[in-house]
């Protein structure tokens, strides 16, 4: 049986325009953060968004989330345009939909106890009774490996580890089928990451959650999440099952990304030259063509679409081969 | 690497029975190390492990009244940890250069690029500010930086994080420093800035026939850049030795449990270290990675294991297979 899509992604577009140089000054262009992205999400799936800062990475979840418009294309929650959603489907959507935030003790006031951190959500979409609230959240805190007495502390209180660890409550807390998390392990010791990225494996592996993450670590991404799609200056080059990809990359940045990986018992190589370029008036062409060693000519005329191909999409002219 | 003559020469950096207290807490616990010149060498393990605290404490930076200081420090056969700060101020910036783990930070946003590469060169080797001027855009050159003249004059918030770790670099070598510190350099980049950064600054420390200290968490990093690696633990030093070896084979408990925590591409297990680091004011008596030892005993729990020298390397456990 095909699983129910959650999300559905149309030539999603997001340009931001620069304003003017002075009051009667010239445009000073547009900045391109995202470019006909498509993108397919269905129920308990596990998808990773990879690529360098400056991506579009996170742009693609704040649409997603909608925290911001797509400038053009169409973005859909179910059936439904997710920009003409009615107050009640919106509040729902929220619900149904939790993000967790890259900045975890940011996202958290810091005047509040972790208890009713996580009443917050709970209270807001009346999801139990108030004579309920305390062995919740003991639950909820027992769900992401805290002890009941975390309630009493304030986030100032809590380790970095633990203070991801109570974000995720928080994001539990709304009983949501779908969670978004922004780089959600990044900064964390190794050891304290390895907790954090079991219990979110977990949480998909057996709550049934869809999750959704944004990381620029591909080991995390493929140790969580079944599904990647790489990114690069605001378009998908390659995507399709963690695998296939990191088995046979056939895009070059993806190569160069799996490359840069530092790994145990490999030398140390910078395959990738250079920098992610501005994404403001993007020159024609493969975006990716500047810094790509396979580059050719027509990378440089024609831009690539994403196009199907041994199990996977790639936007590439000239894709790599397929190991033997 | 010529190891044969890295073995023979006269240490540059002797640490020993190092402790560094704040208040009655042991931040650095008796730590012994060797760095010969040539040797790049890697301290590793996670926050709180004290490896910042030691890099910042070979540098002069930690000489508070209130930081207690014991044991020695010799760079060069000169004792440091009693050394005259003016002193010190020669060493800083000239024969020992720091870099940063955020360079955003660590910059003054008020002064250009250019005048933050020339000032140790005019400080410390008396250069004239036009000759300074010239010799800070051969650095930048060397260090990667495209045009760099007319980046001399950008200020830092101009140029991308890859870019200002790139003067960060050039700054601190400016002054061909013999040892190089360098604290966590790459962790605040993406992966593929990471590379081109860490190949860079091994390139010049190469070059230079300098040696370099990288303060790391990433262990697999830590294995492609360092001949050797001290892996650290609340504020002593578990095991050491030749970074191909220890990785490959760590004979510490704590060696081992990091290496299972490390996500490479297709990990299928990751096993968590159960527990986390003891405050330091209520450190273990014995090991202090006992609490969180899967092959703990009675006598790791009562008494400090001293460290062995196993298969060239040095492990401080007192249960080595």
């Amino acid at each position: 049986m095909e699983r129910q899509t959650v999300f559905t992604l149309l030539d999603v577009e997001r340009t931001y325009e620069l304003g003017k140089a002075g009051w009667f000054g010239k445009s000073r262009g547009r900045l391109k953060a995202l470019d006909g992205v498509r993108l397919e999400l269905r129920r308990g799936d596990s998808l990773a968004l990879v690529g360098e800062s400056g991506s579009g990475k996170s742009t693609l979840v704040r649409i997603m989330l909608g925290l911001e418009p797509a400038s053009d294309g169409r973005v859909l929650y179910g059936q439904h345009d997710l920009g003409q959603l009615d107050p009640a489907a919106r509040k729902r959507f929220a619900r149904e939909v939790a993000f967790i935030y890259q900045n975890a003790r940011g996202s958290m006031n810091p005047r509040l106890r972790i208890a009713d951190i996580l009443a917050e959500p709970i209270r807001l979409h009346r999801l139990r009774p108030e004579a309920e609230m305390t062995g919740r959240v003991a639950e909820l805190l027992a769900r992401v490996g805290l002890p009941a007495e975390m309630a009493e502390r304030f986030p100032n209180e809590l380790s970095g580890g633990q203070i991801r660890r109570v974000a995720i409550a928080r994001a539990l807390a709304a009983e949501p089928q779908v969670i978004m998390a922004d780089e959600s392990v990044a900064g964390l010791d190794v050891s304290v990451q390895a907790q954090v990225l079991n219990l979110l494996r977990d949480l998909c592996r057996e709550g049934g959650i869809t999750l959704v993450f944004i990381t620029h670590d591909l080991g995390v991404a493929s140790y969580l999440c079944e599904r990647i799609a790489v990114l690069y200056l605001g378009r998908i080059v390659e995507q399709g099952p963690t695998g296939a990809i990191l088995g046979n990359p056939r895009h070059p940045y993806t190569r160069g990304l799996m490359q840069a990986f530092p790994k145990f018992g490999a030398p140390l190589t910078a395959p990738l030259k250079g920098e992610i370029p501005s994404p403001v008036n993007l020159p024609q062409g493969c975006r990716f063509a500047g810094r790509c060693p396979e580059a050719r000519d027509a990378c440089r005329e024609t831009d690539p679409v994403l196009a199907e191909q041994a199990g996977r999409q790639v936007a590439c002219h000239f894709p790599l081969e397929v190991a033997q | 690497m010529q190891t044969a003559t890295i073995q023979t020469a006269a240490p540059l950096l002797e640490v020993s029975d190092f402790s560094l207290h704040r208040g009655a807490a042991a931040v650095l616990d008796r730590v012994g190390l060797t760095l010969r010149p040539g040797e790049t060498l890697g301290l590793i393990g996670e926050s709180g492990a004290g490896k910042s605290t030691l890099a910042m404490a070979v540098i002069g930076l930690l000489r508070e009244p209130e930081v207690g200081l014991s044991g020695s420090l010799r760079f060069h056969g000169e004792e440091l940890t009693g050394l005259a700060e003016a002193r010190y101020r020669k060493l800083r910036g000239n024969r020992i250069g720091l870099i940063f783990q955020d360079a955003t930070a660590a910059l003054n946003p008020c002064y250009t690029v250019g005048a933050q590469i020339a000032e140790p060169l005019r400080r410390h080797l008396g250069l004239s500010k036009w000759d300074a001027r010239e010799r800070a855009v051969e650095l930048m050159t060397s260090v990667g930086i495209p045009e760099p003249r007319l980046r001399l004059n950008a200020y830092p918030h101009e140029l991308s994080g890859g870019m200002q770790q790139r003067v960060m670099i050039a700054i601190a070598l400016a002054c061909n420093p013999e040892l190089l510190l360098a604290d966590e350099p790459t962790s605040a980049l993406d992966v593929t800035i990471q590379a081109q950064i860490m190949e860079l600054i091994l390139e010049r420390v190469r070059a230079l026939n300098s040696s370099a200290i990288f303060v790391l968490h990433d262990l697999a990093l830590g294995a492609q850049v360092c001949d050797r690696i001290a892996v650290m633990y609340a504020g002593q030093i578990v095991e050491e030795g030749p970074s191909a070896e220890v990785l490959a084979r760590p004979l510490h408990p704590y060696t081992r449990g990091l290496k299972s925590c490390v996500v490479e591409l297709g990990s299928e297990d990751l096993q968590p270290i159960p527990g986390q680091v003891p405050p330091l004011n209520a450190m273990p008596e014995g090991c202090r990675f006992a609490p969180r030892c899967p092959k703990a005993q009675d006598v790791c729990r009562r008494e400090r294991p001293a460290p062995e020298t196993r298969d060239g390397r040095q492990v401080a456990c007192w249960f080595i297979d």
